[in-house]
């Protein structure tokens, strides 16, 4: 205990000056016009890169909590996120596919840490409010419309844009439907109850293509519309040379960038309101909670419908994005994903579930196969390697161990919310005190 | 009209009769006190009461409304609010917000106005701060405002707990063993405290309290519970001198000698 | 406890008489809802089939045909539900806690089964050995390596939590499924076993017929395989002996009085941490015999296997009256009945829009969420009050 506090002490000795006054400013700016200037010169896929790219994406975190003028942060946030990023993007488009993919990953982790985080109800089967969306999406804007009913054809692609507020509505009432019934029950159930709703959600769309073919079962639905881009034509009327796929990368990735930032705001001021209060006092202790007048069933359901309006959102654009959907894409495995995400970040805690989200898909996406490719070299080096051992097939190894590790050694995650972190603690400083009862005795 | 109306209140718990045909009825702006040996089902009764038990059998009628089989937090709607006998405050919250969290009911901003930052909701959170301060500074701890409540010392987290009951502008307000674990220092603290919490905000009291100096000195009338049953009810005078009572405290015989 | 305190001196020494009421009475309440939920169900779909004959009139004769095997079918379903149920219920009634990992010491079960299959094969005595020794041999094994797999998982993952908020134990278990399906493909998959296990058995020998069944002009042969059979007798025999240690046995008292109040049962000297690890060494003993039973009966094993029979034991487990063991053995049973109805009759009822096989999952969890509305505390749970 006395040896992490002190060394705590130092750490914020040094972070302290970094953090707040002028000094923050010159170092914020330094930082990112450091990083910058490394991703522009050299846009290779490679480790080096990926490094600085981790810690380009890191300094936004950073910048989040250090104590200067919302001014500066916004526009550090402008020039990185804004314009840096989409610019190297254009240099290597493998990036910004990975940068929008962490946005996609964000917004989940942000919408389940309102359920698991904000009001402590474990949710297995979050990706089942994704999979509604995308599926919307996915069937209202290809011929697949035509299978349910063959008057219906496929909607304008314009149409995406007020399809991101039906999939907030569909996701709302699916979470709603399935709410209702188990937010009575106590916690643990739940968890069970969601993962089970997870997999009905995914035997259903598998099977869906009798005696309606609504889902087009196992075979998925392909060649998913996407919106049109607006401004293409006076783009190209510049004389810049693009194609559609990069032009597309660069759209999602900015509307990701939109709806994360939106996300965020939604989601700080709710949790630092009477809604948000009420969530953590239900989460703290529920007796007490309901003694001051808190509707106990009314306030789980309003969390569990805003989580799961946010997986709708993100389905829609998640579909329109990859162009292919099919039921294994909403399996157990990325339901876990997203809660290794919030668990590795910090329940409860905002800035937490986005560094959560940003370290699990670097990890998927480029630290593992990287492994994998190391591996393999060694392996051809004669090392003693099974041959079948692929680092990338190993994900619920790696999400368990992680889920198992961060519980037993930091419950409280990597950047936990302020009051959460003393909550866990006082567990293990009364186990320690219980400890050393029994040896006195 | 009474404020508060139990009727043949019964609570059983597998084979035991918690509270056995209970009657208890309190007159608005009146201390009374429920007293009675460990285990004579007093908690029980209150949790009957405000709705965290459904009685077996019974009706309680408060302020003018049937509440039997109402929810907790309907009931705690209503304006009635209780403390617990195992302190229990929202610990990794800071004590202004504990008291913020006791106003829930009265707080309305929409979700709307929340996530747009409305007008409406930019006033309702100022003014719900500057009640729920005035409250801590009644009770005496508005300068912890912003500590964890956890750490405040065990008497202050009395207080808080009453601040937070207070905090829905209740009709009524029950309290468990309210100085329990108090030095007496701090009970005198807590019995003014109660006085003045009628007195001066004319909040109805229950109580529930082993310290017999305390509840002497502060009922208005008193009901005595032993193994679940009422056993006796009226002012001080007669409680002091009942000879059932003081057979249920001291057991047999004791009565005989005392009178 | 204070039940238990009072009776102690009386049932230092029971009797024969007492013993057996106390293991068979449960037994006997597992017959009547074996015999209860397989009759009712069979009413319905005969009913059902009465409603649909005017318009296909070969309804009633394609209903009553299967009719028998499905409820065979049931009854290892069944069977296999309740063992793996008890594990979780036993786990729960201690520490009102979810072992998430359940499903996956299950699937390790049959790893472990046919790993002792594979290694007869290679060693090439497979069809030398006797059926009945090669049977004890693999849930004898399972059994052991099961039981010692959950108490390790259990002091690794779950003892160091044990006072944490609720949620931190759970979220602990649930990495620890990921972890052994992982672990167990990572080790199928660098040996000869491979990702689909074979599970080569010896020649059990013919199906047995039990009687012929006259459905109109037709006669038709019911019969039970040996494989179901075996399943069915071990199972039983595992139910029995179970309810003798915890009924009949002190250890059995003691693991009651902790389930029932863990402080008191530590102040009357009862060691809680031994009898937890007790309790996660016998419901990981059944729940790798079960294992090592179901992967003898299908005939392949693979590393994901676990998580649904997982996921259904535990509705059994909540359908019972969690916590309560004769209560996981019923609901287990009832769960099996409910699932082969629905996987063989879905489809004939809807004209084979519907496929029975797909839906039984579907069947299965919808019925842990109405069970959970209606009667949480299950079929045979008391509802009990949270002390405030
Ligand atoms: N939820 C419950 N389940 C079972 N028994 C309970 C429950 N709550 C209370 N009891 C029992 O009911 C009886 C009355 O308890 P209660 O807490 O109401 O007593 P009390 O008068 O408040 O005692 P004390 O002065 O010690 O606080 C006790 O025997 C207690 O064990
Ligand atoms: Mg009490």
């Amino acid at each position: 205990m006395t040896t992490s506090t002190s060394s705590q002490s130092l750490w914020q000795r040094v972070t302290a000056p970094l953090s707040s006054g002028p000094a923050a400013y010159g170092f914020l700016a330094l930082y990112v016009l450091a990083c910058s200037v490394l991703l522009l010169t050299n846009p290779r896929t490679e480790l080096s890169t990926d490094i600085v790219f981790v810690l380009f994406m890191l300094s936004m975190l950073v910048a989040y909590r250090s104590r200067v003028a919302g001014w500066f942060k916004v526009v550090l946030g402008v020039v990185a996120l804004g314009v840096v990023l989409p610019y190297f993007g254009t240099l290597n488009p493998f990036y910004i596919d990975v940068a929008t993919q962490a946005g996609i990953f964000t917004a989940l982790a942000l919408g389940l840490n309102v359920v698991v985080g904000f009001a402590g109800l474990l949710d297995l089967g979050y990706v089942a409010f994704f999979a509604v969306g995308a599926y919307a999406w996915g069937i209202f804007s290809t011929p697949q419309i035509s299978e349910i009913n063959p008057a219906w054809g496929p909607v304008d692609p314009v149409m995406f844009y007020p399809f991101l507020i039906i999939g907030l509505i569909l996701g709302l009432i699916t979470g709603v439907l399935l709410g209702l019934p188990v937010l009575r029950l106590r916690g643990d159930y739940l968890a069970i109850v969601t993962l089970g709703f997870g997999e009905v959600i995914r035997v259903v769309a598998n099977n869906l293509d009798r005696p309606i073919n609504i889902t087009n079962g196992s075979q998925g639905i392909r060649a998913i519309e996407r919106p049109p881009l607006i401004i293409v034509d006076q783009i190209r009327n510049l004389g810049i040379v693009a194609d559609d796929n990069r032009l597309y990368q660069l759209f999602f990735y900015y509307l990701v960038l939109i709806i994360v930032l939106l996300t965020v705001i939604v989601v700080a001021r709710l949790k630092h309101s009477r809604i948000g209060r009420a969530w953590e006092a239900i989460r703290e202790d529920e007796v007490a909670a309901v003694a001051q007048g808190i509707p106990r069933v009314r306030m789980k359901l309003m969390a569990f419908a805003i989580g799961a309006s946010f997986a709708g959102v993100m389905g829609v654009v998640f579909a329109s994005k990859q162009l292919f959907i099919n039921p294994p894409t909403f399996d157990l495995l990325r339901s876990i994903n997203i809660l290794a995400m919030v668990i590795l970040g910090g329940m409860g805690s905002i800035p937490g579930a986005m560094l959560g989200a940003i370290i699990v898909t670097m990890l998927d996406l480029q630290i593992l196969p990287r492994i994998a490719a190391v591996l393999r070299e060694a392996q051809a080096a004669g090392a003693p390697i099974p041959r079948q051992f692929d680092p990338t097939q190993y994900q619920r190894l790696l999400f368990g161990l992680l889920l198992v590790v961060m519980m037993i050694f930091r419950p409280e995650g990597l950047w936990p919310d302020e009051r959460r972190r003393e909550e866990q603690h006082e567990v293990e400083i009364a186990d320690e005190e219980l400890e050393a009862d029994k040896a006195a005795k | 009209m009474a404020l508060l109306e139990a009727t043949n209140i019964t609570k059983i718990f597998g084979g035991l009769v918690a509270v056995n045909d209970v009657t208890f009825t309190v007159e608005p702006g009146s201390i009374v006190s429920v007293i009675g040996p460990n285990g004579a089902g007093k908690t029980t009764f209150f949790n009957v009461l405000t709705g965290i038990y459904k009685p077996d059998k019974g009706r309680v009628v408060f302020a003018g409304q049937d509440i039997t089989g109402w929810r907790s937090d309907q009931i705690a709607a209503l304006g009635m609010r209780r403390t617990f006998q195992n302190i229990r405050l929202f610990g990794n919250m800071t004590v202004l917000e504990n008291v913020l969290i006791g106003m829930h009911v009265h707080l309305h901003a929409s979700i709307w106005s929340i996530i747009f930052r409305g007008r409406t909701m930019v006033r309702e959170e100022a003014k719900a701060r500057n009640k729920a301060l005035e409250l801590l500074s009644f009770v005496g701890i508005a300068d912890k405002r912003d500590e964890l409540a956890k750490n405040l010392p065990y008497g202050d987290q009395r207080r808080l707990e009453i601040a937070r009951a207070m905090a829905g502008d209740p009709k009524i307000i029950l309290l468990d063993e309210p100085t329990a674990g108090m030095n007496p220092h701090e009970t005198a603290e807590a019995t003014q405290l109660i006085r003045r919490l009628r007195d001066e905000r004319g909040i109805t009291v229950i109580l529930i309290e082993h310290d017999m100096r305390l509840v002497m000195s502060i009922s208005e009338r008193i009901s005595v519970l032993d193994y679940g049953s009422k056993i006796a009810e009226g002012d001080v005078q007669a409680i002091r001198t009942n000879p059932r009572v003081i057979e249920a405290y001291l057991g047999k015989g004791a009565a005989g000698q005392a009178a | 406890m204070a039940v238990d305190a009072t009776v102690a001196p009386t049932t230092a020494r029971r009797s024969l008489g007492e013993v057996l009421g106390v293991v068979f009475g449960p037994v006997g309440q597992l017959l009547a809802f074996i015999v209860g939920s397989a009759a009712s169900l069979s009413l319905i779909v005969v009913v059902l089939a009465l409603i649909l004959s005017p318009a296909q009139p070969d309804m009633m004769q394609r209903v009553l045909i299967i009719l028998p095997q499905v409820i065979i079918d049931g009854l290892v379903r069944g069977f296999l539900f309740a063992t793996i149920a008890l594990g979780y219920t036993m786990v729960y009634g201690v520490l009102e806690f979810i072992n998430f990992a359940h499903g996956e010491i299950f699937m390790i079960g049959g790893v472990v089964g046919a790993t002792v299959s594979f290694l007869l094969v290679s060693a090439g005595t497979l069809e030398s050995v006797p059926p009945l020794v090669f049977v004890l041999l693999v849930i004898l094994v399972a059994m052991a390596f099961c039981g010692i797999l959950a108490v390790t998982v259990e002091r690794i993952a779950y003892r160091p939590l044990r006072n944490a908020p609720r949620l931190v134990p759970l979220i602990s278990a649930i990495g620890m499924s990921l972890i052994l399906q992982d672990l167990a493909r990572l080790v199928m998959t660098s040996t000869p076993l491979g990702f689909n296990a074979r599970y080569q058995t010896p020649n059990f020998g013919q199906p047995i017929q039990l009687f012929t069944m006259e459905v109109g002009e037709r006669s038709v042969p019911v019969i039970l395989i040996p494989r179901d059979l075996i399943f069915i007798v071990a199972a039983t025999i595992m139910l029995v002996v179970l309810n003798y240690v915890v009924n009949a046995t002190k250890l059995g008292k003691a693991i009651r009085a902790t389930a029932q109040d863990m402080p008191t049962a530590s102040l009357m000297g009862i060691d809680v941490n031994r009898i937890i690890a007790l309790t996660f060494l016998i419901g990981g003993a059944l729940g790798g015999a079960a294992g090592a039973l179901f992967g003898l009966r299908i005939g392949t094993v693979n590393p994901y296997m676990g998580l649904i029979p997982g996921l259904k034991a535990f509705t059994a487990a909540v359908l019972g009256g969690i916590g309560n063991i004769t209560g996981a053995m019923v609901g287990g049973v009832v769960l099996g009945f409910l699932e082969a109805f629905v996987a063989a009759y879905l489809s004939i009822f809807t004209a084979g829009n519907f496929s029975g096989a797909a839906y039984a999952d579907v069947a299965a969890f919808s019925i842990l969420i109405l069970l959970l509305i209606f009667r949480p505390s299950g079929l045979l749970g008391e509802a009990t009050t949270q002390k405030v």
